[in-house]
């Protein structure tokens, strides 16, 4: 028996009824677009969220705020906390965001002093206009890639938003994802502009020496200042972003149950095609062993098919969610975080390895069923 | 390039038995009842003899013929197909042997209606690992070349005649070139001019290149092309016609 010749005569079995199964494929391809949208949400938080052993960032932010809006700390502070042993760069940065919710189309702007930026931020790449530009221009905002792109702007152009209206002097490229949904301008044009005052910021980001010293730095700070009229609350910066933005983790983690359900769908759509196919062809599978093709052989057919469907719909349905995401930029925002929904190889391959499954296991009962039939009786079939 | 072996010059024509039952029965239960189709039947079919089996709606010929043809098994008996005791054998052997020895003409054809002529034709011979591809193409190709369809090669079932397909049918049962083809009244559903091209066919694989023909037929006229007749009645054998001509009988 030549068992490469099967997949062959499922492929056949798929182009030549090319309705049924175009239908099917598009079913897949939804079913695995949701999967791995889902995984996608998933994978993005956990990036953000899980901490890791070389995390050296910490938070400052005022103590019980948990919105840009309202978590006011003296910039002068900065002296304070630049003091502490272990802690290596200090920035004052001033977030306004156009809405403190939970959102998928957050404004954001990070006001930071212009000499301390390229200093904190050094894998920010200028990727079109000025870094100069910006520095000399008060006005001037440096904005993330996939802020730019969603809204349409390039260098030379004004745009106003949160009552801010600014000069783009420069589109900037981040490996940090969050960094390419935000806009920066000066820390002294945000505080005026946006009426919270100058000396007035939401946060301090500090960076420590040496990771291990994270959480006695964060403990040394918020001592430092408890008795002060404004007390912190510092935090490693993943684990900032997991407290602070609770409603969107709650939200993504509640899209586990949609990726279960695209799963199960994928699973009843593939099984009905296939099993509808093997009644439609038990006649078929009692020719075929009639020429001599053992019962496996049979059931084989049906399993290639099953499989060659679910790789059809997966490579549709993963490789448009990754399109999707990396063309349409989105960006979930909370409580003036941003978290943005970048598209993942490993998500995508395990997608696709999820599907050829799926379709694997679902065609596992229509091959029993187009196997065991009697011959006899089968060729007998109307 | 031929499908057949031509026979040799020392072939004992006609006298060498090729099939051989000695006391076949079958019996199958339905609902409650147990329904015996054949009953102790001994037949005997020389290597090379084209049969013909007659009778009425569940005489049990497409029974014996299934039996013959090794998609059934006895429930009883011998039944002997060129010194193999297929009563002997389990499903899956009963399959390889299907494949190698025995090619199948249906009434209704059977070709898988999404493949072409050639691939319907192919599929045999897939399951057979030691032939390349261009071995298996050129068996293909003299196959349906032997049944008068090599310019019809990939036309899908939809697109033939009945008696094109079941030529094609034809080509498909002999491509293995097996020792044994059955029949199950392969003109029951073509007219009359097919069912002469389908029969002529057959008798030639019988006479010129020996192969032993088993077919199930209600017609007499197709029955006339066979060299011997036999006459089924409620599973029994009741009556012989041995056409004693080595010439093909006009149809």
């Amino acid at each position: 028996m030549k068992w490469l010749a099967l997949p062959g005569i499922s492929l056949k079995q798929i182009t030549r009824h090319r309705f049924r199964s175009a239908l099917t494929v598009a079913g897949v391809a939804t079913g695995m677009f949701l999967y791995t949208a889902v995984q996608t949400m998933q994978h993005s938080l956990a990036a953000v969220t899980q901490s890791g052993a070389d995390d050296n960032t910490l938070i400052v932010y005022r103590e019980n705020r948990f919105c840009p809006t309202t978590s006011r700390l003296p910039e002068h502070y900065l002296l304070d906390i630049q003091r502490i042993e272990g802690v290596s760069e200090v920035i004052p940065i001033q977030v306004a965001v156009n809405n403190c919710g939970a959102s998928l189309d957050v404004i954001t702007f990070r006001g930071v002093p212009p000499e301390s930026l390229a200093e904190y931020n050094p894998a920010l790449t200028v990727a079109e206009g000025s870094f100069e530009q910006w520095r000399g221009r008060t006005d001037g905002a440096l904005v993330g890639e996939n802020f730019a792109r969603r809204r349409g702007l390039s260098p030379g152009d004004t745009f106003e938003a949160v009552g801010v209206r600014v000069y783009v002097a420069g589109i900037v490229h981040s490996p940090l994802t969050q960094d390419n949904n935000v806009a920066y301008v000066h820390l002294s044009f945000l505080q005026q502009s946006s009426r919270v005052g100058l000396g007035v910021v939401t946060q301090f980001n500090v960076r420590v020496d040496n990771p291990e010293l994270l959480h006695s730095v964060a403990r040394r700070i918020d001592e430092l200042f408890a008795s002060d009229a404004a007390p912190t609350n510092t935090r490693p910066e993943k684990a900032f972003f997991a407290q602070t933005a609770r409603d969107l983790i709650e939200m993504i983690a509640f899209t586990r149950w949609l990726g279960l359900g695209a799963v199960l769908a994928v699973l009843g759509l593939v099984a009905n095609a296939l099993l509808l196919a093997a009644r439609g062809r038990i006649k078929e599978g009692a020719i075929l062993q009639t020429l001599g093709f053992p019962r496996i052989a049979v059931g084989l057919i049906m399993i290639w098919e099953g499989a060659i469907l679910g790789l059809l719909g997966g490579m549709a349905g993963c490789l448009s969610a990754v399109c999707f995401f990396r063309f349409k930029s989105f960006t979930l925002g909370n409580e003036g975080l941003t978290l943005a929904l970048v598209p993942n190889w490993n998500v995508t391959v395990s997608g696709l390895v999820l599907a050829i499954t799926l379709g694997l296991i679902a065609s596992v009962w229509p091959a029993i069923v187009a196997s065991t039939k009697p011959v006899v009786s089968s060729l007998r079939q109307g | 390039m031929t499908v057949f072996n031509p026979p040799t010059s020392s072939d004992p024509h006609g006298k060498e038995v090729f099939i051989r039952c000695r006391n076949v029965s079958k019996s199958y239960r339905k609902g409650k009842t147990i329904v015996t189709p054949l009953e102790a039947l001994d037949l005997d079919v020389g290597r090379g003899e084209f049969l013909a089996l007659m009778g009425p709606s569940g005489s049990g010929k497409t029974t014996l013929l299934n039996l013959i043809a090794g998609i059934d098994s006895p429930t009883t008996g011998e039944l002997w197909v060129d010194k193999q005791n297929l009563a002997s054998l389990k499903r899956g052997q009963l399959t390889a042997w299907r494949a190698k020895h025995c090619g199948y003409i249906f009434q209704l054809y059977h070709l898988v209606p999404i493949l072409t002529a050639f691939e319907n034709v192919e599929l045999p011979l897939l399951l057979d690992r030691s032939l390349s591809r261009k071995e298996r193409h050129s068996k293909v190709a003299a196959a349906l070349d032997l049944v008068g369809l090599a310019n019809r090669a990939d036309h899908r079932p939809t697109e033939l005649s009945g008696g094109q397909e079941q030529r094609v049918a034809i080509a498909r049962a002999i491509v293995t070139n097996p020792g044994l083809l059955v029949a199950d009244e392969p003109t029951g559903d073509l007219d009359r001019k097919s069912a002469t091209q389908v029969l002529d066919l057959l008798r030639e694989f019988s006479s010129e290149y020996r192969k032993t023909i088993v077919m199930v037929t209600h017609d007499a006229v197709a029955a006339n092309a066979a060299q011997r007749t036999l006459h089924l009645e409620k599973g029994q054998l009741v009556e012989q016609v041995q056409i004693t001509t080595s010439e093909p009988t006009e149809v």
